[in-house]
């Protein structure tokens, strides 16, 4: 993939719709997911008979060993065609880490290919009861895991934890300045009405008293998992200029690809920043844009020393200088001239909900449908999933700009 | 011993390294076709890409050095309640480079850590027949 993406800007998207993320629904899952999916093509301005594709990743992104239940715990897209009743030309699902970034790219080549006309994107993520989220009983361990977990190296804070301590020593950071990264997220998140933390902005304070989990990871630095869905209709440039809404248009994508087989859950520092350089790259060929071109990128945060490492892998600061650039006010959404790196609130501020929030920033804005958050003049999008040397990004562009 | 913790199950892959970390020897799995060294052995060597490797496990010294470590205060699984804090290691063998393993630090919390810093292997002894691989800083 070293040419630039044959059907870039050929694909957009036409509508969306989106829950409230909770920590626990009142419906089931299946139940949430039927009515966004509803509301989101109704809002396309369609009918749910015109939706003849049909793409998601069912995940659960739970460390917990659940057993997968469609309609309660996950929901796939041929599960939720199934329910609403249309038998689709196209349902596949993405089963790769970035899920959001790997179904917009099954998305987009459906619609580009004249697979699907009308895509109906979707994530629906759960929040179990019963026990801590990544807490998993197991007792014997089989498989990859057995050369990790019986040390008690296992879930996702001791996989991130490890590189975020490699970051602070190497560069000479601290975990105070991650305070920064956090109170930005839950200010913009806070603004969101959808948002688990509507209305509840974090001070700097309660971010540093907060209780470590595993060191140098705290509480704070993890976004907290939700019961929640996002819908999005995909269709062509051409189809979508006909809809109501402003289109939304897909300039290109990039997924990483790391090269060395690790120990399960092992994100060695130097894997983050040598694959996320290779993805950047890759992404830039592939959509036709340059870093400096993309005015609203939204890093991905579920862990917040990621978004150290995105602004790094995106070129927004120098490798090792991201911790300085945010304590600076460098990303400060409210601040004239910085970069608005979680101007939707991310994950930390929204809630656990894999990459949506990047996602539904980007076309908010892009379309002109941010309500009372509107920014001025944005035109390139930039939505990031999971960590730059796997989860990779989309790069959006709004009406006019190519 | 803390039996309840989970015990890794050898399978045919694993149970040659699993004897020898009983008896507390630290072994890597090596590849027949290429010689290299690797963890966790894949069903393809990842240095010569074979999918017939053969993996044999070879005891190694267990010295090493500290690419990077955390304090784990919440476990996940069972087991653990009575040992957090605990300090978790990511330690490149010396016995080649990018050779990784990932291991219980056994100083306890206190203990000063930098990058860099020498390791030797050890082990914890979880149930009669069972030890886990863990390391200690270098004296």
């Amino acid at each position: 993939m070293s040419a630039r993406f044959s059907a870039g800007n050929a694909v957009a998207i036409a509508g969306f719709a989106t829950t409230e993320a909770v920590r626990h629904a009142e419906q089931a899952l299946g139940a949430l997911a039927v009515d966004t999916a509803r509301s989101a093509i109704a809002d396309a301005g369609l009918r749910v008979d015109q939706i003849d594709g049909f793409v998601s990743s069912s995940l659960l992104p739970s460390a917990g060993g659940h057993r997968p239940e469609e309609g309660v715990s996950v929901v796939s897209s041929a599960w939720l065609a199934q329910q609403l009743g249309v038998s689709p030309d196209y349902a596949a699902g993405f089963d790769g880490i970035g899920q959001i970034t790997g179904s917009v790219a099954i998305a987009v080549n459906a619609v580009a290919s004249g697979a699907a006309d009308y895509v109906l994107l979707h994530r629906a993520l759960h929040n179990p009861r019963g026990r801590r989220y990544h807490s998993n009983p197991m007792r014997e361990v089989h498989g990859a895991l057995q050369w990790t977990a019986p040390q008690g190296f296992f879930g996702p804070l001791a996989m991130i934890a490890l590189p975020y301590t490699e970051y602070l020593q190497r560069f000479g950071a601290r975990r105070e300045s991650m305070a920064a990264v956090v109170v930005e997220a839950r200010k913009n998140g806070a603004r969101i009405p959808w948002s688990y933390w509507h209305d509840r902005p974090l001070s700097s304070q309660e971010y540093l008293s907060a209780p470590m989990l595993c060191d140098p990871v705290c509480r704070y630095d993890c976004d907290i998992p939700v019961d929640g869905v996002a819908a999005f209709v995909l269709t062509t440039a051409e189809r979508a200029r006909d809809l109501p809404h402003r289109p939304v248009y897909v300039a290109g994508y990039a997924s990483g690809a790391p090269q060395t087989p690790r120990l399960p859950t092992h994100w060695p520092l130097d894997d983050i920043i040598e694959g996320g350089a290779e993805m950047a790259r890759k992404l830039w060929a592939h959509s036709g844009i340059g870093p400096a071109q993309v005015d609203l990128p939204q890093v991905y945060d579920g862990f917040a020393p990621l978004v150290w490492l995105w602004l790094e892998a995106l070129g927004i600061c120098p490798t090792g200088e991201a911790h300085r650039f945010v304590d600076a006010g460098g990303i400060d959404a409210d601040r004239p001239g910085s970069v608005p790196a979680l101007s939707g609130g991310g994950a930390l501020g929204n809630g656990r909900m894999h990459g949506l929030p990047q996602m539904l920033e980007c076309y908010l804005q892009l379309a002109h449908r941010a309500g009372p958050r509107q920014r001025d003049e944005v035109n390139v999008g930039l939505a990031c999933h999971s960590s730059p040397h796997y989860g990779g990004a989309v790069v959006y562009t709004a009406e006019g700009v190519c | 011993m803390s039996a309840s913790r989970p015990v890794p199950v050898p399978d045919a892959v694993s149970a040659p390294y699993w004897a020898a970390a009983a008896e507390h020897v630290l072994t890597v799995a090596r590849c027949a076709r290429c010689g290299q060294a690797s963890m966790p052995p894949e069903v393809v060597c990842p240095h010569c890409r074979s999918t017939d490797p053969q993996f044999t496990f070879a005891p190694v010294s267990g010295r090493g050095i500290i690419r990077s470590w955390t304090v784990v205060r919440q476990a996940f699984l069972p087991g653990f309640d009575a040992d957090v804090p605990f300090v978790l290691v990511d330690v490149e063998l010396d016995e080649q480079p990018g050779l990784r393993m990932i291991g219980r630090l056994r100083d306890g919390v206190d203990a000063r850590l930098q990058l860099s810093a020498a390791v030797v292997g050890d082990f914890e002894d979880l149930a009669e027949g069972i030890a886990i691989p863990a390391f200690v800083l270098a004296p």
